[in-house]
């Protein structure tokens, strides 16, 4: 029996601890209550070091408007949309949230984020002609803006200085020059393989890091397209599409250049220094930061087809619908805030969207984000189809297959394309359904 | 006046309200919620209205590849981690028990431990245990000049979560069984080795019959939760490598919760419920032989 009263001596004293932290929990939140703020809820998925950095400047934001309160409010990603939008179609979503760009496509359907033109144009605006315009029309849907960007999230190279020098990948000063075109990007590819690193380690000259952005990039080099301008068709397996993922497949299964995906850690393999070059995002950065022994380079990316893009995404300052008066205000105060100061968010590895601030001393002091930022002129982000999940999930699929050689590059993307198109398929017929229902509720009127 | 006998039956009921609500509220009515749900087309990212379709969203599964390849993950993934978790934990009892004293509660409690440790950490966990790279495994393997796929070939993925479930969930089993043992009279083993019977004739003669009602209710009971596996394969794996783990109860979420097509993820869940019925049935009808 001792051991069962030493357990409900320990079950009390944890209702003990929770009754005191309630009870605090109660007198504090009394006390906000009475000062009258008026508070915004703030939810993202900056749950890495980034979430750290907005933590602070909303402590800031906090601090120099004593009668708002910011409350922020984190959860992972994959989480996150889910949660936000169930909260949102319940009528509970917080006054200001984070949606990626792509994203905002699927979130005008759900019908609950507030166009911001009236705000951006008003008196306590942003001026839209500092915003990169390409990110600005990216917000944009049937004539108006849904959202406020804070930044843009560019793909970019990320090359190991030492690897590159060693194999005499140099350009006249005898400094590392990261391939910016396709003959370029081969011959690196040849040198580097026959290299070797002086801890005998195998090194790699290239790695696929996520699929997505970097086979969406290249195939968007190629030419490659993925729906009919109307986004009535998918036609994800047009011939430069499979042209593009028959080439990265050959990096890997003809060539090995690039090790097979599925025995290979990427992006840690570049920490390790085993890697040469990776096309990773900005984003990225704040692990590079942390790790000192690492010479690395950014660039941007080789132009391995026709065209140059650079795949691109943008966390976009979202405000719910029936907001007014003074939550209204408090609110955009506080956008307005974060876009004013997002050169302190770009620190941590984003590139701010606000011409004015890209052009500043301090930002052309942050060499990778500098570097990357120079592709601002031909982003491209994903297809904006309010489907973006299902269509990312048959993408990833298709890309899987064919870098893994489970199936040719043709024929995964064919699978795919034939199931995007039902999808479409049901989405038109649901549409035409709404459609006729409301036809026939006019009728009635 | 109430008669006393009516005023005692009412107490018990009165008893039970608190679970009897609860049970209503949260299982009965999203149940019975859910099925008229799974009778609609009613998708959140379109304009148009639910509409009744009637056993629609069930047809679409049924000939649905995604539908049964996430069934047939999940078909594999019980078919592995049921007896491995069963036979395991029923090993581990036995050679517990027979131990005696305080060293018998701490190796009771050492297995146990995984077991309150909740999946998204020990998810994570494992997701760095089987890293290529720098996971524990393969610096163990290294020096054998091995390496092990763990989660990035199709063929490995789903025998490494079934190796993270047994760690994670052996625990459970592990302590009703060895209660069952424990309630065997020790004077059987007596009479069995008075007989010349040896220590492995007495555990298929004596130990095993005996806890046959044990085994069968941690048998099923692993059944159904394994059955609706998801945490441990949401968590390592996210359903890859193409797909080859994306169970039934993840592709039923990714079809409600990120495509918003409720009603063919209602559909999907009472498809999913069926199965679990069906199996619990027939391991019922094996019960009851005896």
């Amino acid at each position: 029996m001792r051991s069962r009263s030493g357990l409900f001596s320990w079950f009390g004293a944890i209702l003990r601890v929770a009754a005191v932290c309630a009870a605090l929990l109660c007198l504090a939140s009394c006390g906000i209550g009475q000062k009258k703020k008026v508070t915004v809820r703030f939810w993202n998925g900056f749950t890495g070091p980034d979430g750290r950095t907005m933590l602070r400047l909303v402590k800031r934001f906090n601090q120099e408007n004593p009668d708002v309160n910011v409350l922020m409010q984190r959860m992972d990603w994959a989480t996150y949309y889910n949660k936000l939008f169930v909260a949102g179609t319940g009528q509970r979503a917080p006054e200001m949230f984070i949606i990626h760009a792509s994203r905002i496509s699927r979130f005008m359907q759900a019908d609950f984020i507030r166009p911001v033109d009236d705000l951006v144009r008003g008196s306590k605006g942003i001026d839209e002609k500092d915003l990169a315009a390409n990110v600005w029309r990216a917000v944009e849907r049937e004539g108006r803006h849904y959202a406020v960007p804070l930044d843009v999230h560019i793909l970019g190279t990320y090359y190991n200085r030492k690897l590159l020098k060693q194999a005499g990948i140099v350009d006249a000063k005898g400094e590392p020059a990261p391939p910016a075109d396709r003959a370029g990007f081969l011959a690196a590819l040849e040198k580097l393989s026959k290299s070797s690193s002086p801890d005998k380690r195998q090194v790699w000259a290239y790695v696929f890091t996520w699929f997505e952005t970097n086979l969406y990039t290249i195939m968007c080099q190629f030419g490659g397209k993925f729906f009919t301008d109307d986004y009535s068709r998918c036609i994800l397996d047009n011939p430069e599409n499979v042209e593009a993922l028959q080439f990265c497949t050959d990096l890997i299964h003809k060539y090995k250049y690039v090790p097979q995906p599925e025995n290979f850690e990427s992006w840690i393999g570049f920490r390790q220094g085993r890697v040469a070059m990776v096309f990773e995002g900005i984003y990225m950065l704040a692990d590079l930061q942390k790790q000192k022994d690492l010479d690395y380079g950014a660039a941007p990316l080789p132009q391995l087809g026709k065209e140059k893009v650079a795949w691109a995404d943008s966390h976009t300052m979202c405000l719910r619908k029936d907001l007014n008066g003074k939550e209204l205000e408090a609110t955009w105060r506080f956008v307005k805030f974060l876009s004013d100061n997002s050169l302190d968010w770009a620190e941590g590895g984003q590139i701010p969207v606000r011409t004015s601030q890209r052009e500043t001393e301090r930002f052309r002091k942050m060499e990778p984000q500098y570097q990357f930022s120079r592709q601002l002129p031909y982003i491209r982000y994903l297809p904006q189809v309010p489907f973006i999940f299902e269509f990312q999930t048959e993408y990833d699929l298709a890309l899987e297959i064919a870098l893994r050689g489970t199936a040719p590059p043709k024929d995964a993307l064919t699978s795919a394309t034939l199931r995007i198109n039902e999808i479409l398929e049901r989405r038109r017929a649901m549409l035409a359904r709404a459609n006729a229902g409301k036809a026939a509720a006019q009728e009635r009127k | 006046m109430p008669s006393r006998k009516f005023l005692y039956r009412l107490s018990g009921y009165l008893f039970l309200l608190p679970y009897l609500a609860l049970f209503l509220v949260f299982l009965v009515v999203p149940l019975v919620y859910g099925f008229g749900l799974s009778l609609f087309e009613w998708e959140m990212l379109s304009p148009a209205p639910a509409r009744f379709i009637g056993f629609g969203n069930y047809a679409e599964a049924l000939q649905s590849e995604y539908f049964w390849k996430a069934f047939w993950a999940t078909f594999r993934f019980v078919v592995m981690a049921v007896p491995v978790n069963v036979c395991f934990a029923l090993l581990i009892a036995v050679g517990i028990n027979s131990i005696s004293g305080r060293r018998q509660s701490f190796y009771r409690a050492a297995y146990f431990m995984p077991t309150i440790i909740s999946i998204s950490v020990a998810g994570i966990l494992w997701r760095w245990f089987f890293n290529g790279e720098f996971g524990v495994f393969n610096a163990l393997l290294e020096p054998f000049g091995l390496k092990g796929y763990w989660i990035t070939k199709p063929t490995w993925a789903m025998k490494s979560v079934v190796l993270m479930t047994f760690w994670w969930c052996v625990g459970g089993p592990l302590v009703v069984l060895l209660a069952g043992l424990q309630h065997i009279p020790r004077h059987y083993y007596e009479a069995a080795a008075i007989d010349g019977a040896s220590r492995l004739q007495q555990f298929t003669n004596v130990t095993l019959p005996l806890l046959r009602p044990v085994l069968l209710f941690v048998t099923v009971m692993n059944t159904i939760g394994s059955f609706q596996v998801f945490g441990q394969t949401f968590m390592i794996t996210r359903g890859g490598p193409e797909l080859s783990t994306r169970v039934l109860v993840q592709y039923i979420y990714e079809t409600a919760f990120n495509n918003y097509r409720m009603g063919y993820g209602a559909a999907m869940s009472w498809l999913l419920f069926l199965a679990i019925a069906l199996i619990s049935v027939v391991y019922f009808r094996i019960l009851r032989e005896k």
